[in-house]
Protein backbone atom coordinates (compact mmCIF):
# COMPACT_ATOMS: atom_id res chain seq x y z
CA UNK A 1 0.00 0.00 0.00
CA UNK A 2 1.31 3.58 -1.32
CA UNK A 3 -0.36 6.41 0.54
CA UNK A 4 1.08 8.79 -2.50
CA UNK A 5 -1.97 7.98 -4.56
CA UNK A 6 -4.11 8.62 -1.13
CA UNK A 7 -2.59 11.95 -0.74
CA UNK A 8 -2.89 12.58 -4.27
CA UNK A 9 -6.58 11.66 -4.54
CA UNK A 10 -6.78 14.45 -1.18
CA UNK A 11 -5.52 16.67 -3.09
CA UNK A 12 -8.36 16.72 -5.56
CA UNK A 13 -10.36 17.95 -3.21
CA UNK A 14 -8.67 21.72 -4.12
CA UNK A 15 -10.69 21.72 -7.49
CA UNK A 16 -14.14 22.85 -8.13
CA UNK A 17 -16.22 20.06 -8.13
CA UNK A 18 -17.10 20.30 -11.94
CA UNK A 19 -13.66 19.76 -12.57
CA UNK A 20 -12.93 16.85 -10.35
CA UNK A 21 -15.97 15.29 -11.61
CA UNK A 22 -14.99 15.87 -15.17
CA UNK A 23 -11.16 15.04 -14.61
CA UNK A 24 -10.57 13.76 -11.29
CA UNK A 25 -10.51 9.89 -12.08
CA UNK A 26 -8.10 10.71 -15.83
CA UNK A 27 -6.10 12.89 -13.21
CA UNK A 28 -5.79 9.98 -10.58
CA UNK A 29 -4.66 7.62 -13.53
CA UNK A 30 -1.96 9.88 -14.87
CA UNK A 31 -0.48 10.46 -11.78
CA UNK A 32 -0.38 6.62 -10.52
CA UNK A 33 1.51 5.87 -14.04
CA UNK A 34 3.87 8.68 -13.41
CA UNK A 35 4.51 7.69 -10.01
CA UNK A 36 5.08 3.96 -10.77
CA UNK A 37 7.05 5.13 -13.81
CA UNK A 38 9.86 7.24 -11.16
CA UNK A 39 9.70 4.15 -9.04
CA UNK A 40 10.45 1.59 -11.65
CA UNK A 41 13.48 3.64 -12.14
CA UNK A 42 14.56 3.41 -8.72
CA UNK A 43 15.74 7.56 -9.22
CA UNK A 44 15.25 9.53 -6.22
CA UNK A 45 15.92 12.68 -7.75
CA UNK A 46 13.45 11.35 -10.69
CA UNK A 47 10.88 10.85 -7.63
CA UNK A 48 11.68 14.40 -5.91
CA UNK A 49 11.20 16.07 -9.20
CA UNK A 50 8.22 14.50 -9.61
CA UNK A 51 6.38 15.29 -6.19
CA UNK A 52 7.40 19.16 -6.89
CA UNK A 53 6.03 18.86 -10.01
CA UNK A 54 2.89 17.75 -8.65
CA UNK A 55 2.60 20.16 -5.46
CA UNK A 56 3.80 23.03 -7.83
CA UNK A 57 0.76 21.89 -10.61
CA UNK A 58 -1.65 21.08 -7.98
CA UNK A 59 -1.19 25.28 -5.82
CA UNK A 60 -1.41 26.66 -9.58
CA UNK A 61 -4.09 24.47 -11.31
CA UNK A 62 -6.12 24.10 -8.50
CA UNK A 63 -6.44 27.72 -7.83
CA UNK A 64 -6.93 28.51 -11.32
CA UNK A 65 -9.68 26.00 -11.88
CA UNK A 66 -11.25 27.62 -8.37
CA UNK A 67 -10.90 31.16 -9.45
CA UNK A 68 -12.41 30.12 -12.88
CA UNK A 69 -15.29 28.63 -11.61
CA UNK A 70 -16.32 31.57 -9.41
CA UNK A 71 -16.22 33.97 -12.14
CA UNK A 72 -17.93 31.64 -14.43
CA UNK A 73 -20.76 31.29 -11.61
CA UNK A 74 -20.67 35.02 -10.81
CA UNK A 75 -20.88 35.73 -14.96
CA UNK A 76 -24.14 33.13 -15.65
CA UNK A 77 -25.90 34.15 -12.17
CA UNK A 78 -26.14 37.20 -13.93
CA UNK A 79 -24.72 39.11 -10.63
CA UNK A 80 -23.48 42.39 -12.28
CA UNK A 81 -20.00 41.42 -13.34
CA UNK A 82 -17.36 40.07 -10.89
CA UNK A 83 -17.39 42.38 -7.56
CA UNK A 84 -14.00 42.82 -7.47
CA UNK A 85 -11.50 40.22 -5.80
CA UNK A 86 -12.40 39.84 -2.69
CA UNK A 87 -16.02 37.98 -3.46
CA UNK A 88 -13.72 35.30 -5.33
CA UNK A 89 -11.21 35.05 -2.25
CA UNK A 90 -13.79 35.03 0.14
CA UNK A 91 -15.44 32.18 -1.67
CA UNK A 92 -12.87 30.27 -2.05
CA UNK A 93 -11.69 30.15 1.48
CA UNK A 94 -15.05 29.32 2.65
CA UNK A 95 -15.15 26.51 0.16
CA UNK A 96 -11.32 25.31 1.17
CA UNK A 97 -12.47 25.57 4.51
CA UNK A 98 -15.87 23.54 3.75
CA UNK A 99 -13.58 20.67 2.58
CA UNK A 100 -10.75 20.62 4.93
CA UNK A 101 -13.57 19.79 7.77
CA UNK A 102 -15.31 17.01 5.81
CA UNK A 103 -12.30 15.57 3.70
CA UNK A 104 -9.65 15.67 7.03
CA UNK A 105 -9.81 16.37 10.35
CA UNK A 106 -6.68 17.33 12.86
CA UNK A 107 -6.69 15.12 15.80
CA UNK A 108 -3.94 15.31 18.73
CA UNK A 109 -2.62 12.01 20.73
CA UNK A 110 -3.34 12.83 23.90
CA UNK A 111 -2.82 9.23 25.62
CA UNK A 112 0.50 6.99 25.16
CA UNK A 113 -1.70 3.91 24.67
CA UNK A 114 -0.30 3.59 21.34
CA UNK A 115 3.43 4.38 22.31
CA UNK A 116 6.23 2.99 20.43
CA UNK A 117 4.37 4.28 16.83
CA UNK A 118 2.22 7.33 17.70
CA UNK A 119 3.41 9.58 20.41
CA UNK A 120 1.41 11.60 22.95
CA UNK A 121 1.71 15.59 20.96
CA UNK A 122 1.74 13.61 17.78
CA UNK A 123 -0.66 16.29 15.66
CA UNK A 124 -2.00 14.41 12.97
CA UNK A 125 -4.48 14.92 9.85
CA UNK A 126 -6.90 11.86 9.99
CA UNK A 127 -8.62 10.86 6.50
CA UNK A 128 -11.73 10.19 6.90
CA UNK A 129 -12.94 9.17 3.02
CA UNK A 130 -10.48 6.26 3.39
CA UNK A 131 -13.05 3.65 4.47
CA UNK A 132 -15.70 5.47 2.30
CA UNK A 133 -18.00 6.53 4.53
CA UNK A 134 -18.97 9.76 3.19
CA UNK A 135 -22.58 8.60 1.90
CA UNK A 136 -23.36 6.80 -1.12
CA UNK A 137 -22.04 9.24 -3.60
CA UNK A 138 -18.18 9.18 -2.15
CA UNK A 139 -18.20 5.85 -1.98
CA UNK A 140 -19.26 5.98 -5.80
CA UNK A 141 -16.52 8.26 -6.24
CA UNK A 142 -13.62 7.38 -4.47
CA UNK A 143 -12.04 4.62 -4.57
CA UNK A 144 -12.20 3.46 -0.63
CA UNK A 145 -10.87 0.21 1.14
CA UNK A 146 -12.30 -1.97 3.75
CA UNK A 147 -10.91 -2.09 7.16
CA UNK A 148 -8.29 -4.91 7.64
CA UNK A 149 -6.67 -6.33 10.30
CA UNK A 150 -3.20 -4.32 11.42
CA UNK A 151 -4.86 -0.95 10.39
CA UNK A 152 -4.54 1.72 12.93
CA UNK A 153 -7.80 3.73 13.04
CA UNK A 154 -9.13 6.82 14.35
CA UNK A 155 -12.92 6.57 15.79
CA UNK A 156 -15.45 8.06 18.43
CA UNK A 157 -14.88 6.49 21.44
CA UNK A 158 -18.01 4.41 22.32
CA UNK A 159 -18.36 5.07 26.07
CA UNK A 160 -18.04 9.01 25.08
CA UNK A 161 -18.49 9.58 21.55
CA UNK A 162 -17.21 13.39 21.82
CA UNK A 163 -13.24 11.67 22.10
CA UNK A 164 -11.84 10.42 19.25
CA UNK A 165 -9.56 7.62 20.11
CA UNK A 166 -6.58 5.99 18.11
CA UNK A 167 -5.71 2.12 18.06
CA UNK A 168 -5.25 -0.85 16.00
CA UNK A 169 -7.60 -3.09 14.28
CA UNK A 170 -6.74 -6.88 15.71
CA UNK A 171 -10.16 -8.52 15.30
CA UNK A 172 -12.91 -8.43 12.42
CA UNK A 173 -16.32 -9.38 12.92
CA UNK A 174 -16.24 -13.09 13.25
CA UNK A 175 -12.95 -13.61 14.75
CA UNK A 176 -11.98 -15.32 17.77
CA UNK A 177 -9.78 -13.50 20.19
CA UNK A 178 -7.90 -14.62 23.05
CA UNK A 179 -4.54 -13.58 25.05
CA UNK A 180 -2.72 -15.61 27.03
CA UNK A 181 0.76 -14.03 28.99
CA UNK A 182 0.23 -10.93 27.01
CA UNK A 183 0.21 -13.14 23.47
CA UNK A 184 -2.54 -12.89 21.30
CA UNK A 185 -4.34 -15.68 19.64
CA UNK A 186 -6.82 -15.07 16.92
CA UNK A 187 -9.01 -17.92 15.35
CA UNK A 188 -6.31 -20.21 17.39
CA UNK A 189 -3.28 -18.82 16.06
CA UNK A 190 -0.61 -17.12 18.41
CA UNK A 191 0.06 -14.01 16.26
CA UNK A 192 3.76 -12.44 15.99
CA UNK A 193 3.13 -8.85 16.33
CA UNK A 194 6.00 -6.25 14.72
CA UNK A 195 4.05 -3.17 15.94
CA UNK A 196 4.31 -3.77 19.74
CA UNK A 197 5.62 -2.37 22.77
CA UNK A 198 5.91 -3.85 26.13
CA UNK A 199 6.72 -2.03 28.93
CA UNK A 200 6.37 -3.73 32.02
CA UNK A 201 8.15 -7.41 31.96
CA UNK A 202 5.10 -8.26 34.99
CA UNK A 203 2.46 -10.54 34.28
CA UNK A 204 -0.80 -9.15 35.20
CA UNK A 205 -3.64 -11.03 34.69
CA UNK A 206 -6.64 -8.97 33.92
CA UNK A 207 -4.74 -7.24 31.44
CA UNK A 208 -2.39 -9.64 30.20
CA UNK A 209 -4.85 -12.56 30.13
CA UNK A 210 -7.67 -12.33 28.21
CA UNK A 211 -10.80 -12.74 28.58
CA UNK A 212 -11.01 -13.90 31.99
CA UNK A 213 -13.57 -12.27 33.90
CA UNK A 214 -14.67 -8.37 33.92
CA UNK A 215 -12.24 -6.36 36.13
CA UNK A 216 -12.35 -2.33 37.90
CA UNK A 217 -11.53 -0.77 34.87
CA UNK A 218 -14.38 -2.83 33.34
CA UNK A 219 -17.37 -0.34 31.56
CA UNK A 220 -20.67 -1.27 30.76
CA UNK A 221 -19.82 -1.77 27.22
CA UNK A 222 -17.04 -3.90 28.67
CA UNK A 223 -19.55 -5.79 30.88
CA UNK A 224 -21.67 -6.24 27.78
CA UNK A 225 -18.96 -8.20 25.61
CA UNK A 226 -18.22 -10.28 28.59
CA UNK A 227 -21.52 -11.38 29.01
CA UNK A 228 -22.28 -11.70 25.60
CA UNK A 229 -19.73 -12.34 23.40
CA UNK A 230 -17.58 -14.67 25.21
CA UNK A 231 -17.58 -17.95 24.15
CA UNK A 232 -15.21 -21.08 25.24
CA UNK A 233 -13.26 -18.87 26.34
CA UNK A 234 -12.76 -16.53 23.90
CA UNK A 235 -14.09 -13.27 22.56
CA UNK A 236 -15.83 -13.72 19.53
CA UNK A 237 -16.36 -10.51 17.62
CA UNK A 238 -19.77 -9.76 16.46
CA UNK A 239 -20.97 -8.65 12.54
CA UNK A 240 -20.24 -4.37 12.33
CA UNK A 241 -18.05 -4.32 15.00
CA UNK A 242 -13.80 -4.24 15.34
CA UNK A 243 -11.92 -5.54 18.36
CA UNK A 244 -9.03 -2.93 18.67
CA UNK A 245 -5.97 -2.57 20.99
CA UNK A 246 -3.38 -0.10 21.42
CA UNK A 247 0.32 -0.59 20.24
CA UNK A 248 1.71 0.28 23.45
CA UNK A 249 -0.11 -3.23 24.95
CA UNK A 250 1.10 -2.73 28.97
CA UNK A 251 -0.47 1.09 29.22
CA UNK A 252 -3.27 0.76 26.98
CA UNK A 253 -6.80 0.78 28.08
CA UNK A 254 -8.93 -0.68 24.77
CA UNK A 255 -11.60 -3.21 23.69
CA UNK A 256 -9.89 -4.99 26.32
CA UNK A 257 -12.04 -2.80 29.01
CA UNK A 258 -14.83 -1.53 27.09
CA UNK A 259 -15.22 -3.79 24.15
CA UNK A 260 -16.00 -3.44 20.56
CA UNK A 261 -16.06 -0.40 18.52
CA UNK A 262 -19.32 -0.58 16.14
CA UNK A 263 -18.11 -0.03 12.66
CA UNK A 264 -20.23 2.81 12.01
CA UNK A 265 -17.83 4.53 15.01
CA UNK A 266 -15.06 4.28 12.55
CA UNK A 267 -13.93 8.22 11.74
CA UNK A 268 -11.17 7.51 9.84
CA UNK A 269 -7.23 6.32 8.93
CA UNK A 270 -4.65 8.57 10.29
CA UNK A 271 -2.46 10.06 7.53
CA UNK A 272 0.21 11.82 8.83
CA UNK A 273 1.36 13.46 11.70
CA UNK A 274 2.20 17.38 10.80
CA UNK A 275 3.08 18.38 14.28
CA UNK A 276 4.74 16.47 17.27
CA UNK A 277 5.12 18.38 20.22
CA UNK A 278 6.16 17.51 23.75
CA UNK A 279 3.37 18.14 25.96
CA UNK A 280 1.80 16.50 29.22
CA UNK A 281 -1.34 14.92 28.31
CA UNK A 282 -3.61 17.37 30.14
CA UNK A 283 -2.65 19.85 28.30
CA UNK A 284 -3.59 18.38 24.64
CA UNK A 285 -6.80 17.38 26.03
CA UNK A 286 -7.82 20.99 27.03
CA UNK A 287 -5.78 23.96 25.42
CA UNK A 288 -4.92 26.44 28.37
CA UNK A 289 -3.17 29.47 28.98
CA UNK A 290 0.15 27.40 30.35
CA UNK A 291 0.27 25.48 27.49
CA UNK A 292 -0.06 28.11 24.97
CA UNK A 293 2.99 29.72 26.66
CA UNK A 294 4.87 26.97 26.68
CA UNK A 295 4.33 26.20 22.79
CA UNK A 296 5.36 29.53 22.42
CA UNK A 297 8.13 29.68 24.44
CA UNK A 298 9.67 25.97 23.55
CA UNK A 299 7.92 25.66 20.28
CA UNK A 300 11.29 25.39 18.55
CA UNK A 301 12.71 22.75 20.87
CA UNK A 302 9.75 20.83 22.09
CA UNK A 303 9.08 20.16 18.58
CA UNK A 304 10.12 16.86 17.58
CA UNK A 305 10.94 17.80 14.52
CA UNK A 306 11.55 14.17 13.52
CA UNK A 307 8.48 13.30 13.48
CA UNK A 308 7.33 15.85 10.75
CA UNK A 309 5.28 13.75 8.03
CA UNK A 310 5.59 11.12 9.95
CA UNK A 311 2.98 8.46 8.33
CA UNK A 312 1.51 6.01 10.27
CA UNK A 313 1.64 2.39 8.72
CA UNK A 314 -0.71 -0.43 9.03
CA UNK A 315 0.95 -3.74 10.07
CA UNK A 316 0.12 -7.16 9.16
CA UNK A 317 0.64 -9.58 12.30
CA UNK A 318 2.29 -12.80 11.14
CA UNK A 319 -0.06 -15.49 12.13
CA UNK A 320 1.56 -18.66 13.91
CA UNK A 321 0.33 -22.16 12.18
CA UNK A 322 -1.71 -20.34 10.02
CA UNK A 323 -1.77 -21.11 6.27
CA UNK B 1 -20.48 23.87 -18.08
CA UNK B 2 -18.01 26.64 -19.23
CA UNK B 3 -19.00 26.98 -22.82
CA UNK B 4 -18.66 30.23 -24.54
CA UNK B 5 -19.54 32.16 -27.71
CA UNK B 6 -19.62 29.47 -30.40
CA UNK B 7 -19.64 31.50 -33.08
CA UNK B 8 -16.94 31.36 -35.71
CA UNK B 9 -13.80 32.33 -34.91
CA UNK B 10 -11.00 33.90 -37.14
CA UNK B 11 -7.31 31.90 -35.61
CA UNK B 12 -5.46 35.25 -35.20
CA UNK B 13 -8.18 36.50 -32.41
CA UNK B 14 -6.69 33.32 -30.25
CA UNK B 15 -3.06 34.29 -31.15
CA UNK B 16 -0.46 34.06 -28.98
CA UNK B 17 -0.93 30.99 -27.81
CA UNK B 18 0.28 29.68 -24.18
CA UNK B 19 3.33 27.54 -24.44
CA UNK B 20 1.08 25.10 -22.81
CA UNK B 21 -1.86 24.83 -25.82
CA UNK B 22 0.90 25.37 -28.42
CA UNK B 23 2.21 22.12 -27.42
CA UNK B 24 -0.36 20.47 -26.37
CA UNK B 25 -1.98 21.14 -30.12
CA UNK B 26 1.65 19.82 -31.36
CA UNK B 27 1.00 16.81 -29.85
CA UNK B 28 -2.29 15.80 -31.04
CA UNK B 29 -1.51 16.98 -34.78
CA UNK B 30 -1.07 13.12 -35.92
CA UNK B 31 -3.61 11.40 -33.92
CA UNK B 32 -5.90 11.45 -31.52
CA UNK B 33 -4.20 11.09 -28.03
CA UNK B 34 -4.73 10.72 -24.17
CA UNK B 35 -3.82 12.12 -21.04
CA UNK B 36 -0.42 10.91 -20.61
CA UNK B 37 -0.07 10.66 -24.19
CA UNK B 38 0.10 14.22 -24.35
CA UNK B 39 2.58 15.09 -21.60
CA UNK B 40 4.79 12.86 -22.46
CA UNK B 41 4.94 14.43 -25.89
CA UNK B 42 4.95 17.77 -24.49
CA UNK B 43 8.24 16.57 -22.59
CA UNK B 44 9.85 15.05 -25.75
CA UNK B 45 8.62 18.32 -27.99
CA UNK B 46 10.30 20.45 -25.84
CA UNK B 47 13.55 18.47 -24.17
CA UNK B 48 11.97 18.67 -20.99
CA UNK B 49 11.62 22.26 -20.71
CA UNK B 50 7.83 22.22 -20.33
CA UNK B 51 6.44 19.48 -18.03
CA UNK B 52 2.34 19.71 -17.67
CA UNK B 53 1.59 18.21 -14.37
CA UNK B 54 -2.14 16.34 -14.51
CA UNK B 55 -4.08 19.39 -13.33
CA UNK B 56 -2.48 21.95 -15.49
CA UNK B 57 -3.06 19.84 -18.31
CA UNK B 58 -6.80 18.94 -18.02
CA UNK B 59 -7.58 22.82 -17.32
CA UNK B 60 -5.90 23.54 -20.47
CA UNK B 61 -7.97 21.40 -22.32
CA UNK B 62 -10.64 22.38 -20.76
CA UNK B 63 -10.47 25.53 -22.48
CA UNK B 64 -9.47 24.47 -25.56
CA UNK B 65 -12.64 22.33 -26.10
CA UNK B 66 -14.60 25.42 -24.76
CA UNK B 67 -12.88 27.34 -27.39
CA UNK B 68 -13.63 24.78 -29.99
CA UNK B 69 -9.60 24.30 -29.98
CA UNK B 70 -9.77 20.53 -29.51
CA UNK B 71 -12.97 17.84 -29.51
CA UNK B 72 -13.25 14.62 -26.92
CA UNK B 73 -12.43 11.99 -29.79
CA UNK B 74 -14.26 8.29 -30.11
CA UNK B 75 -11.41 7.25 -32.45
CA UNK B 76 -8.78 5.28 -29.97
CA UNK B 77 -5.75 4.38 -32.10
CA UNK B 78 -3.98 2.00 -29.27
CA UNK B 79 -7.69 0.32 -28.34
CA UNK B 80 -5.68 -3.00 -28.44
CA UNK B 81 -4.14 -2.07 -25.64
CA UNK B 82 -6.22 0.19 -24.06
CA UNK B 83 -8.11 1.07 -21.19
CA UNK B 84 -11.65 1.92 -23.13
CA UNK B 85 -12.21 4.24 -20.13
CA UNK B 86 -9.25 6.78 -21.27
CA UNK B 87 -10.30 9.87 -22.80
CA UNK B 88 -9.29 10.92 -26.04
CA UNK B 89 -8.48 14.49 -27.32
CA UNK B 90 -8.05 15.29 -31.20
CA UNK B 91 -7.51 18.08 -33.29
CA UNK B 92 -10.66 20.46 -34.70
CA UNK B 93 -10.58 22.13 -37.89
CA UNK B 94 -10.33 25.58 -36.06
CA UNK B 95 -7.31 23.83 -33.91
CA UNK B 96 -5.91 23.02 -37.06
CA UNK B 97 -5.48 26.39 -38.71
CA UNK B 98 -4.74 27.80 -34.93
CA UNK B 99 -1.58 26.00 -34.80
CA UNK B 100 -0.82 26.23 -37.90
CA UNK B 101 -0.84 29.94 -37.72
CA UNK B 102 0.73 29.99 -34.02
CA UNK B 103 3.65 28.08 -35.69
CA UNK B 104 3.72 30.79 -38.12
CA UNK B 105 4.20 33.75 -35.86
CA UNK B 106 6.68 31.89 -33.78
CA UNK B 107 8.27 31.25 -37.36
CA UNK B 108 8.45 35.12 -37.80
CA UNK B 109 9.52 35.61 -34.50
CA UNK B 110 12.67 33.62 -34.95
CA UNK B 111 13.51 35.95 -38.28
CA UNK B 112 13.00 38.70 -36.22
CA UNK B 113 15.26 37.48 -33.61
CA UNK B 114 17.91 36.10 -36.07
CA UNK B 115 17.92 39.83 -37.91
CA UNK B 116 19.18 40.92 -34.77
CA UNK B 117 22.14 38.42 -33.86
CA UNK B 118 20.31 37.61 -31.16
CA UNK B 119 20.18 33.49 -32.26
CA UNK B 120 22.86 31.75 -30.86
CA UNK B 121 21.73 28.18 -29.97
CA UNK B 122 22.19 26.24 -32.81
CA UNK B 123 19.19 23.81 -32.55
CA UNK B 124 17.58 27.03 -34.03
CA UNK B 125 18.20 26.71 -37.74
CA UNK B 126 16.31 28.03 -40.45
Amino acid sequence: MNIAPVIYRLLLYGYPREFRRDYGGEMQRIFREQYSDAAKTGNRARMRALMRLIARDWLRSALRERVDSVTHFISTARLSAPRGAVNEWALTLLIYLFASTTLVQAYVIPTGSMEGNLRVGDHMLVDKTAYGKAGALGRYIMPYREIQRGDIVAFRYPEDTKQTYVKRVIGLPGDRIRMSGKQVIRNGHPLIESYTQYIDPSLERDRDDFPLAPDRLTTPRGLDMFEHHLVNGEIVVPPGALFVLGDNRDNSLDSRYWGFVPRDYVVGKPLVVYWSFDAPTEDLESWNLAHIMDVGEHFFTKTRWERTLLVPRSAKAVEVGAR
Amino acid sequence: MYMRKTQAVSPDDLLPLTPSVFHILLAIVDEPRHGYAIMQDVMEQTNGALSLGPGTLYGCLKRMVASGLVAESDDRPEAMNDDERRRYYQLTALGTRVVRAEADRLANSVVAARSRGVLTTEGAKA
